[in-house]
C-alpha cells in the first residue's frame, strides 16, 4: 500500500486536514474525501472541462491536477461561489439566459467564466467563445451560454460602475 | 397565448439553481454508507468462446471485496426487444467490451487493478462486422445459441401501386448514402449505483428515459417480482437517447447482492463511448419516381443496418427510416426493405431523431438532386408535394396542425433563397458559395412502442403551504420538461411557478409511465399533467365550498386563492383551503390525478395508423463557402423555421434548438466513430470531435406556431426535430457550390479534396 501524505488544502476560504496518497487527483479528493460533489467528472482526462475548479484564481481541470500540487493554494469549487440567496452574478445570468440544461458541465463553466471575467470585465463574443473552449456542452450549443457571460460582463462592470 | 400568465412565458428551467451551485445530485454523485465501488471486465474480443474465467488472484488483491460472474446471475435471456442480453456473458463473447464479470472494490482504483488479475481463456470464433457481409449465407453467425441467421429483424412494407407508380414517372432517380456511427455525447458518463438488501429486495440508481420499463426488464432479467426492485432516477446529465437500458443497470444490482453492500459504477470515458448504444449506423439505398413538374409518385428504399451483437432499438429505429418520411411528401405509392443485421460489434440505438434523421438524409439530398436534374426549385420541390392540415397520409397519419408552408416561406425569405441561388451560379475563385435547402417531419409521441396502451399519468399534489408537487412517469434528462410540466400545472391552479416543484423519479412513487421517447413529453404527458391539475383544482373548489359554505358553481380560482363570482371579498389562499380539504378527508392529501389517452392507433403487422396526435415540421437553409484548397466548408448563416406548435417556454425551447442545431453541425462536419474488427479507436472527445463553443455559426431561427388542438395549450413536441435537416441542408449547400453531391457525413475537408480530385 502507498504512503498517506498528512496535508492541508485551503478550499473555498477553508482549510481542510487531511491525508491524501500522493498520486490522488484532486477531482476525486474534493468529490470522494471532502464531499465537494459539485466538482462534476465527465472525462477524467482533461477533455471535457466539467470538472473545472480554480487554483488562486485560474481555471484548472481538476481530473489533471495531483492533489499534493494544490498545497499551499486557495482552491475555488463552485460550493464557494454563491447561492440563490446571494447569487454570484455569473450564477444569476446563467440561470436567467437559460444557458443550463442538463446542468452537468455548468458548475465548470461558471467557474471559468469568474476567472475569465476577473481579468476581462468587457470581452467581446469572440474572446468570450475563445475562453470556454476548453468547455463541451452537449444540450445548449453554447448559444445561451455566451449571452449569459455577455450578461455576466456587463452586470459586473455596473456594479463596477456603481461602487465608484 | 396572451390570457395566460405561466405558459408561453420565458422562464429558467425550475432546478437551475439546483444546477448552477452543483448541488444537483447526478448518478455519479451519489454516496451510501459503506459504499463499494464496481469496475466491469469486459471481453477484449470480437466472437469467442470463454474458456476458462479464474477470479481467484483478483479476489486476493487487498480491498477487493466480491467478484460477480455469469454464475451469480439467473442467466437468463432478456432484452428490450429481442432476448439476446444476459447480466454478464456466459460461455461466449459476441462484442468488444461485452460484460463478463464485475468486481467491488473499495476504491475504483483497486477495482481498476483487480481487473487486470482476472485470468480469461478464450477460443477465438470467425467474426464479422460489416452488416452487408452479415446477409451473406457463408457469414459466421454472432448468436448461433439463439438464431440460425444473422437477420435480427426484417422490415416489408409495400403501400399503392410501386410498379405502377414506376411506369408512370417520367424520371427515376436512385442513389445510396450511407449513415455512420454517431456518439450522443451527454456530458455525464453512465454509471448507476445497486443497493441490494439480505432479502433481495434492491434499489438501482440510475439515469433513465424510462423507469417503469427499466425496472420491468432488469425484474425480468434478475428473476425477480417487481416490487422487489426500486429503480431511482436521480438528476440526469444529459442523454440524447443513450441513457435506456443498460447492463451495468442489474450487472450493478448483482456485485451488490453478493458483496452485501451498495455498490457504484461509473464508466470511464472510454467505455461509456463502447457502451453507448451509438446512433444506428445504416446504408440507404432509394429509387424515387417523378413527374417532369416535379410530382412526387413513388419511393422504393432498401436499409441494411448494423444492430451490433445484441438488440437495443436498432430495429424501431430502422423501421422508422423506413417510413416516416412518406408520411411527409404525398408520394402514391412506397415500398420499403429493411434488414437490421447482426454483427459483432458493440450495440447501436437511439439518437435523437431516432432513425428519420439518417433517412431525412438520405431522402432531402435526393429531392436537391431530381430537383436539380428536373431543372425546378428545391423550394418548388418541396411546396408541390408536402403534407397539408387535414391530410391522411399513405400509413394513415392525419395531419393536424401543419405549418411547413409558412416555414419554407419564412426560411426562404430569411435567407434570401431565390436570389442567393441565382447569385450563386456566378462563382467563380478558390471559394465557392453555396445555397442548400432540407426540410424535415417528426412526431409528438409513437403509438408503436408499447402494445397495450398510448397515453400518460401525472399527480399534481397541493400541499398545506399551497405549494405543489408534479410526479410523473416521464423523465426529465436535462432538456427541461418539468418546468414545462410545472408551467401547466400553476397555470391551472394560478400558483406561482417558484411554488412548483417535480420530486425524484422513483418507481415506489411515480404512476406507471412509458418515458420520454419520441418528443412524446410535452404532447402526451403535458395533457396528462393538464388532467391532473383540473383534478386538484376541483379538488380545491370542492373544499372551499365545504368550507365557507358557497356552492362550488360560484368558486373559481386566482391569483392562489379560491374567490368567489358573487362576492369579491371572499379571497380563501389555496394554503388553507388545502388545509380544509385534508382535515375534511381526515388526513388523505390533495392528490390531483390525470390521464391522457390519444387517439392514436397502430396495427403492429400492416404499420399503418395514425401514430401520434401530432407532427411538427421544419424547413432549414444554409449558406455555406468551400475553401477549394482547402476542403473547408464555413456556415455563412443557417436559417431555421419550425413548427412546435404553441411555445409553452420560449427561453428552454431555444436551449433545445440551439443544442439540436449543434449537433446536427457536428454529424455533419466532424463526428463519426471509427472502427476496425468491431474495436472503437477514437473513444475520447480529443479523436472524436464535437462541437465546441467556437464551432458553432450564427443561426437565424423562426417558429411558426400553429395551434394543435391534440397539445397541451396548443403545444407540440420539440426536442428531436431539429437535429434531422441539418445534415442535409448542408451537404445540399455544398452541392450547390462545387457540384458534388456527398453519399455520406461526415463531410471533412479530407472527403471535400478527395472529391475534387486534389488529395
Amino acid at each position: 500500500m502507498e504512503k498517506l501524505v498528512d496535508i492541508v488544502l485551503n478550499i473555498n476560504s477553508q482549510k481542510h486536514q487531511l491525508a491524501v496518497l500522493p498520486d490522488s487527483l484532486l477531482v476525486d479528493v474534493l468529490r470522494d474525501s471532502l464531499g465537494l460533489m459539485g466538482t462534476k467528472k465527465g472525462c477524467g482526462i482533461g477533455e471535457c472541462g466539467a470538472c473545472t475548479v480554480l487554483i488562486d484564481g485560474k481555471p484548472v481541470n481538476s481530473c489533471l491536477v495531483l492533489t499534493l500540487k494544490a498545497r499551499g493554494k486557495e482552491i475555488t469549487t463552485i460550493e464557494g461561489v454563491g447561492s440563490k440567496d446571494q447569487p454570484d452574478p455569473v450564477q444569476k445570468a446563467f440561470v436567467e439566459k437559460g444557458a443550463i440544461q442538463c446542468g452537468y458541465c455548468t458548475p465548470g463553466l461558471v467557474l471559468t467564466t469568474k476567472a475569465f471575467l476577473a481579468e476581462n470585465p468587457h470581452p467581446d463574443t469572440n474572446e468570450i467563445k475563445q475562453a470556454i473552449k476548453g468547455h463541451l456542452c452537449r444540450c445548449t450549443g453554447y448559444v445561451q451560454v455566451v449571452e449569459a457571460i455577455t450578461t455576466a460582463a456587463d452586470s459586473c462592470s455596473d456594479k463596477g460602475e456603481n461602487n465608484e | 397565448m396572451s390570457s395566460h400568465k405561466i405558459v408561453g412565458k420565458s422562464l429558467p428551467q425550475i432546478d437551475s439553481w439546483a444546477k448552477v451551485t452543483g448541488e444537483a445530485e447526478f448518478v455519479t454523485d451519489i454516496r451510501l454508507v459503506d459504499m463499494l465501488y464496481g469496475k466491469i471486465f469486459r471481453s477484449d474480443r470480437a466472437n469467442a468462446l470463454i474458456k476458462k474465467l479464474d477470479i481467484s488472484r483478483a479476489l486476493k488483491l487487498p480491498g477487493v471485496k466480491s467478484i460477480a460472474t455469469h454464475a451469480d446471475t439467473p442467466g437468463i435471456f432478456w432484452g428490450p426487444i429481442l432476448k439476446d442480453w444476459q447480466i454478464l456473458a456466459g460461455d461466449r463473447v459476441r462484442f468488444i467490451g461485452e460484460e463478463i464479470a464485475v468486481v467491488a472494490a473499495t476504491s475504483e482504483e483497486i477495482a481498476q487493478e483487480a481487473l487486470g488479475l482476472i485470468d480469461i481463456e478464450y477460443e477465438d470464433l470467425p467474426a464479422v462486422f460489416d452488416p452487408e457481409e452479415a446477409l451473406s449465407p457463408d457469414a459466421p453467425l454472432v448468436n448461433p445459441h439463439l438464431t440460425d441467421t444473422n437477420v435480427a429483424y426484417r422490415f416489408k412494407m409495400e403501400r399503392g401501386d410501386v410498379e405502377g407508380s414506376f411506369a408512370q414517372a417520367d424520371y427515376i432517380y436512385e442513389n445510396t448514402f450511407r449513415l455512420n456511427r454517431v456518439y450522443q455525447g451527454y456530458i455525464e458518463p453512465n454509471g448507476c449505483t445497486g443497493d441490494v438488501d439480505t432479502q433481495g429486495n434492491g434499489t438501482i440508481y440510475a439515469p433513465s428515459h424510462y423507469p417503469y420499463n427499466q425496472r420491468r426488464l432488469y425484474a425480468e432479467a434478475l428473476d425477480l417480482p417487481v416490487s422487489k426492485l426500486n429503480f431511482v432516477k436521480p438528476y440526469v446529465g444529459g442523454s440524447f437517447g443513450a441513457k435506456f437500458e443498460r447492463a451495468c443497470h442489474p450487472i450493478s444490482y448483482v456485485i451488490s447482492k453478493k458483496a452485501g453492500k451498495p455498490v457504484k459504477i461509473t464508466l470511464s470515458r472510454e467505455e461509456d463511448f463502447i457502451a453507448s448504444n451509438s446512433r444506428v449506423p445504416m446504408s440507404i439505398a432509394v429509387k424515387i419516381g417523378v413527374k417532369n413538374d416535379g410530382t412526387l409518385l413513388v419511393k422504393q428504399t432498401r436499409i441494411v443496418s448494423n444492430n451490433g451483437a445484441r438488440t437495443v432499438s436498432a430495429i424501431p429505429v430502422t423501421s422508422t427510416s423506413c417510413y416516416r418520411v412518406d408520411n411527409f411528401y404525398r408520394f402514391k405509392s412506397v415500398k420499403a426493405d429493411g434488414y437490421i443485421m447482426y454483427t459483432n460489434t458493440a450495440p447501436s440505438g437511439s439518437m435523437r431523431g431516432f432513425g428519420n434523421a439518417q433517412m431525412t438524409f438520405a431522402l432531402e439530398s435526393s429531392l436537391d438532386d431530381i430537383a436539380d436534374h428536373l431543372g425546378i426549385s428545391p423550394v418548388e420541390m418541396r411546396l408541390k408535394n408536402v403534407v397539408h392540415p387535414g391530410d391522411k397520409t399513405i400509413h394513415g397519419w392525419k395531419i393536424g396542425s401543419c405549418g411547413i408552408n409558412d416555414c419554407l416561406e419564412k426560411v426562404t425569405s430569411s435567407a434570401n433563397f431565390t436570389q442567393e441561388k441565382a447569385k450563386i451560379k456566378q462563382n467563380s475563385g478558390k471559394t465557392k458559395r453555396g445555397i442548400g435547402l432540407a426540410c424535415a417531419n417528426h412526431v409528438s409521441g409513437n403509438r408503436g412502442f408499447f402494445g397495450p396502451f398510448d397515453g400518460a399519468a401525472a399527480y399534481v399534489k397541493v400541499t398545506e403551504d399551497g405549494y405543489a408537487q408534479v410526479t410523473h412517469g416521464e423523465a426529465d434528462l436535462g432538456q427541461g420538461q418539468n418546468t414545462v410540466f410545472c408551467q401547466m400545472a400553476a397555470e391551472i391552479l394560478t400558483i406561482p411557478i417558484e411554488r412548483l416543484k417535480v420530486p425524484v423519479s422513483s418507481t415506489n412513487t411515480i404512476p406507471f409511465g412509458l418515458g420520454s421517447f419520441a418528443s412524446r413529453g410535452t404532447t402526451i404527458c403535458g395533457n396528462a399533467v393538464i388532467a391532473a391539475a383540473e383534478n386538484a383544482r376541483l379538488k380545491l373548489l370542492e373544499a372551499a365550498a365545504v368550507a365557507i359554505e358557497i356552492p362550488v358553481d360560484q368558486l373559481f380560482l386566482k391569483d392562489a386563492h379560491i374567490c368567489s363570482s358573487r362576492d369579491e371579498t371572499i379571497k380563501r389562499p389555496i394554503a388553507e383551503v388545502v388545509t380544509d380539504y385534508i382535515y375534511q378527508h381526515c388526513g388523505q392529501n390533495l392528490i390531483g390525478e390525470g390521464f391522457f389517452k390519444p387517439d392514436t392507433e397502430f396495427d403492429p403487422v400492416t404499420k399503418y395508423g395514425n401514430i401520434s396526435p401530432a407532427y411538427i415540421f421544419a424547413a432549414h437553409v444554409a449558406e455555406v463557402a468551400v475553401n477549394t484548397d482547402s476542403g473547408e466548408i464555413e456556415i455563412i448563416n443557417y436559417h431555421t423555421a419550425h413548427d412546435f406548435g404553441k411555445i409553452i417556454n420560449p427561453l428552454t425551447l431555444a436551449g433545445q434548438l440551439h443544442g439540436g442545431l449543434a449537433m446536427g453541425f457536428g454529424w455533419v462536419f466532424s463526428e463519426e466513430m471509427l472502427t476496425k474488427n468491431g474495436e472503437f479507436l477514437n473513444t475520447n472527445f480529443l479523436d472524436y470531435r464535437m462541437p465546441g463553443s467556437c464551432d458553432i455559426p450564427d443561426t437565424t431561427n423562426q417558429y411558426v406556431e400553429t395551434h394543435e388542438s391534440k397539445g397541451p395549450f396548443g403545444a407540440k413536441g420539440a426536442s428531436e426535430l431539429m437535429v434531422n435537416p441539418v445534415p442535409a441542408a448542408i451537404s445540399n449547400a455544398v452541392f450547390n457550390a462545387i457540384g458534388i453531391r456527398f453519399q455520406e457525413i461526415p463531410i471533412t475537408p479530407e472527403k471535400v479534396l478527395a472529391a475534387l480530385g486534389k488529395l
